[in-house]
């Protein structure tokens, strides 16, 4: 194994060196994101062979790989319930989650809400690129209302999930948001995650830049990022019609807590219980 | 010491052979007529160190037993027909992965909702085909609870020692069966463990073939530290589309089920050395067929039982060994010609091959399989 | 018409009618697509029977693509397979260098038309040696060694002269020009498909263009020399504890980190990698780091020292 300075944070120490570079498109957020997970890893003093990436399918499916762990990329939809039996198997094993919003929101959006309702110790991280970047530039549950994609031609007619809003009403222990230009606010609020003994569910505002950007005339990566701190996101999660979303007040850093007793806990609680060695019998 | 158990459910029988195989871990999603699996295995599973959840559906079910394999805990999930159905794509995900882990799934009627509560035998072909692309399958048809028992361990087995998944297919009228079984002494059961990755981590290739064809698995917590894809990959867990890896890859998945299969296939024959017409049956059509045959030896026709345990692969030598005096074959099945038309293939150029299908929900009784031997006897 | 009638007609008109195959190779964002696309109208609006087969599923990844262009008799159809064989293109259209190259196998070895942009693209996941500081690997032949292995051959720089015309995007139509010259199309139809390609008010400069790149090939003239790669390797600052490590081969070009910088002492170099141009203004705020999706700079405040000596 490599050796690990506990102080300084080498991002290589931590990435399948032979991989890189990795196949993200050119200013492609997920990158970023990455480096964000990856740190906030480190200053925790994750063990790498006891951490295990889960994903999905889709551009954030693929993030996983580049992690010198135990990396799982299941079906599409499902990282969060697979996850879920390998935490209950393994319960010391560090288990993350890296989703997309067609992934975790769409497909998986079952999936999302149990896991949150469980409350197992799992870190949720959904990236939010707004689109299907993979398959080419399709439509999302978060993609924001009038946007152009290869399926909504005329523009978007739906509206978009808040995925935070959902995440704490079905219960997720601690749910929070951050955008990637702030990457060393994203590292924090991934180390509040990560440390929270439950579900938490994060989600990072990704660019998608070579597709979305382009077709929706976003500019150029930088100016993209750049758009995260001042206009992100303009016609996303409307609350009403006279309420319309404020893009420049998008509130992040951690935006509900929801401290409820561990799921795994409890249920090796009550197995214990069952088998007569059960400690609270008080 | 031997443990009798007095008038064991076929579905108990499943959750206590899977806790004899070693299982610790079950997830499920409610579905009539498998759902006293479950319920078995909430109870017995806290007792003995293990898990049981009930996830949100039935692909969660199937995903969350991957996982918890992919953690290195054998185990589970139980479901029916449209359950299976949902279930496809991660079954596929476990034979290119290479996780072990078993899925009972108790017939019903269909397609769709179908009948729950009542019997068929219409995943046959599901069973083998159902998720997409060339993979290898192991299937396992038990006839009686106590094969429920024997088989449900067996599955375990065949899962562990080849690293995929294998399928029990049983069906309503068995899994809510009493029947008064006796069940083998715990020491005495041969028990299988996948082979797990030791030695150096260093340059460990997790997909890289052996002498069985089946890689050691790495423990995650054990320091190889290796990618699991359901995308296909080559020897070092990482996708590619190199058409020579990828068919090496591929072809290594199918070889072993087929480079072993004198280890996996399992059947039985009643009266097969003589006979002339030859009842090719499974499950609980072949429990009728075997009354059938008894019948119709007890009028003076030579008539036999080929009934195969292992549905897949099937186990096609034998039934031409069986076959070998056969002027005729009957294939009774509880859904419209399912296994009938593997039967043709293998010996369908030399001899006429008949269905005897039933599509009502009803189990088929003795006297319409006896009634079809005279005809083929009398021909 | 049933399968049977035209497979008849199709061996009868076989014979005087030979189907023509033309493979259009590239990276994604080139424009090979607008090339094929022009040719299989071009062809339908002469009568012809057309076959485009196209692979762009990786484009935005850096990833291949190509298009299969197959085209013959006025009657019947005798283009079965929409893909050529190996051995069997009639002309080879590369957009980029090494594209070209790989390709070349599938050329007719006798009578092949080879035309190829020198532009380099290197892409970011194909790179075989992915040491720090490697430079990246990529096809070392050079153009004067292609363009004399084939029958007939023809490299030039059409993004410098598609700048030089004034319009960098234009790179696509002078290829389609160099191409044009080895089909037997009239000129007039070439530049009325080509109009209903291009967008709105560029059409004087892409028919410009085209010209340029079908005048390039009819008038012999020596290969243009391909722009020699300046390696830009991590800077140490004399007096100052900065230094920034850039992994050359993961830059993607993104240009973020350039545009970021609050001290803009950032920018591209000839080949399109980041580079500390100015040294002096950098204050390792790490911010370039940070945001760098590809993690190709790692801002060092200690004493310099290379991880990989050579």
């Amino acid at each position: 194994m490599n050796e690990i300075t506990p102080d300084k944070f080498e991002i290589r120490d931590y990435l399948r060196l032979d991989l890189m570079p990795h196949f993200m498109c050119p200013g492609c957020g997920h990158g970023i994101a990455l480096r964000a997970l990856l740190w906030a890893v480190h200053e925790l003093g994750i063990d790498k062979d006891n951490l295990a990436i889960v994903s999905g399918i889709g551009c954030s499916g693929r993030v996983g790989a580049y992690i010198d762990a135990n990396t799982y990329h299941v079906t599409h939809g499902r990282p969060l319930a697979f996850a879920t039996g390998l935490k209950l198997a393994r319960p010391d094993l560090k288990v993350i989650v890296i989703t997309g919003d067609g992934d975790c929101l769409a497909i998986g959006g079952n999936h999302l809400i149990h896991a949150c309702r469980r409350n197992l110790d799992i870190t949720c991280l959904m990236l939010n690129n707004e689109v299907y970047g993979m398959t080419g530039g399709q439509v999302s549950p978060t993609t924001a209302e009038t946007r152009l994609t290869t399926t909504t031609p005329a523009g978007n007619s739906e509206p978009a999930f808040d995925a935070c809003k959902l995440a704490e009403a079905a219960g997720a222990g601690l749910v929070g948001r951050e955008v990637t230009m702030q990457t060393p606010a994203l590292r924090n609020l991934i180390k509040e995650g990560l440390a929270y003994e439950g579900f938490s569910f994060l989600e990072v505002m990704s660019d998608c830049t070579e597709i979305y950007g382009r077709k929706n005339d976003l500019g150029d990566s930088a100016e993209m990022v750049l758009a995260q701190k001042s206009d992100m996101r303009p016609e996303a999660y409307t609350n009403s019609a006279e309420q319309p979303f404020r893009p420049n007040r998008l509130v992040t850093g951690i935006l509900a807590r929801n401290d409820r007793p561990e799921y795994g806990d409890t249920y090796r609680r009550q197995a214990a219980a069952l088998c007569g060695e059960g400690d609270d019998a008080a | 010491m031997t443990v009798i158990l007095q008038n064991l459910h076929g579905n108990h029988a499943c959750a206590m052979g899977a806790i004899a195989a070693g299982c610790r871990f079950f997830a499920g999603y409610p579905i009539t007529p498998s759902s006293e699996i479950a319920e078995r295995m909430s109870r017995e599973l806290p007792l003995v160190g293990g898990t049981f959840v009930q996830m949100e559906d039935e692909i969660a079910s199937i995903a969350a037993v991957l996982g918890a394999s992919a953690g290195g805990i054998k185990s589970m999930t139980a479901t029916s027909g449209p359950g299976f159905s949902l279930k496809q794509e991660n079954i596929g995900l476990a034979a290119a992965a290479e996780i072990p882990c078993v899925i009972a799934n108790v017939m019903r009627g269909g397609p769709s909702t179908g009948t729950p509560t009542r019997p068929a035998q219409g995943d046959i072909m599901q069973a083998r085909w159902g998720s997409h692309g060339d993979r290898p399958v192991i299937a396992l048809a038990p006839a009686s609870v106590k094969e429920v028992y024997d088989q449900t361990i067996r599955a375990f087995n065949l899962s562990e020692r080849y690293r995929m998944p294998v399928v029990l297919l049983f069906d309503q009228v068995i899994s809510h069966l009493l029947e008064p079984i006796e069940l083998a002494d715990m020491a005495s059961l041969e028990l299988v463990d996948r082979p797990w990755a030791t030695g150096d981590s260093a340059g460990f290739e997790p997909y890289a073939s052996t002498e069985t064809g089946v890689p050691p698995m790495p423990r995650p917590g054990d320091g190889y530290r290796t990618h699991t894809t359901g995308l296909t990959h080559g020897e070092d867990g990482f996708p590619t589309q190199d058409p020579e890896v990828v068919t090496r890859a591929t072809q290594r998945l199918l070889d072993k089920v087929e480079n072993h299969r004198a280890d996996i296939e399992s059947y039985e024959c009643h009266d097969t050395e003589d006979a002339e017409v030859l009842i090719v049956a499974y499950g609980i059509s072949a429990r009728a067929a075997r009354a059938a045959v008894r019948r119709a030896r007890g009028q003076g026709i030579a008539a036999g039982l080929f009934r195969p345990i292992t549905i897949w692969p099937f186990p096609e030598e034998a039934l031409k060994a069986a076959a070998s005096k056969a002027k005729a074959i009957l294939v009774p099945e509880m859904n419209a010609g399912q296994l009938v038309l593997e039967i043709e293939r293998i010996v369908g150029h030399d001899l006429p091959v008949a269905g005897l299908n039933r599509i009502d929900g009803q189990a088929i009784n003795p006297d319409e399989i006896l009634q079809r031997i005279k005809e083929l006897a009398a021909k | 018409m049933s399968i049977e009638t035209i497979a008849a007609e199709a061996d009868a008109v076989t014979a005087d009618a030979l189907t023509r195959n033309v493979l259009i190779v590239g990276v994604g964002g080139q424009g090979v697509i607008m090339i094929s696309k022009v040719l299989a109208l071009l062809c339908q609006t002469q009568g012809l029977q057309v076959k485009q087969s196209e692979v762009h599923g990786m484009a935005k990844r850096g990833g291949v693509v190509f298009s299969h262009v197959r085209f013959g008799a006025k009657a019947g159809d005798p283009v079965w397979s929409p893909t050529i064989p190996m051995g069997e293109a009639d002309v080879l259209i590369a957009m980029e260098w090494a594209e070209g190259v790989r390709w070349l196998p599938f050329l007719r070895a006798d009578t092949g038309v080879f035309i190829a942009d020198t532009q380099q693209v290197i892409p970011p996941f194909a790179c075989r040696n992915r040491d720090f500081f490697a430079e990246p690997a990529y096809a070392t032949e050079t153009p004067s060694e292609i363009v004399g292995q084939v029958s007939d051959g023809f490299a030039l720089d059409a993004g410098r002269m598609a700048e030089e015309l004034g319009n960098a995007r234009a790179a696509n139509t002078i290829l389609l020009g160099t191409l044009s010259a080895s089909l037997d199309f009239p000129l007039d139809d070439w530049l009325s498909v080509l109009n209903q390609f291009v967008p709105k008010g560029t059409e004087e400069i892409n028919r410009r263009a085209f010209l340029l790149g079908r005048d390039w090939v009819e008038t012999p003239r020596e290969n243009p020399a391909m722009p020699a790669p300046t390696p830009a390797l991590p800077i140490a600052r004399p007096g100052i504890d900065v230094r920034l490590e850039i992994t050359r081969s993961w830059c993607k070009s993104c240009d973020i980190c350039v545009k970021l910088c609050p001290e803009r002492c950032l920018d591209l170099d000839d080949q399109q990698i980041v580079r500390l141009k100015d040294p002096d203004a950098c204050t390792g705020c790490r911010i370039c780091e940070w945001l760098c999706p590809d993690f190709a700079i790692a801002v060092h405040h200690e004493t310099p020292e290379r991880p990989h000596s050579a």
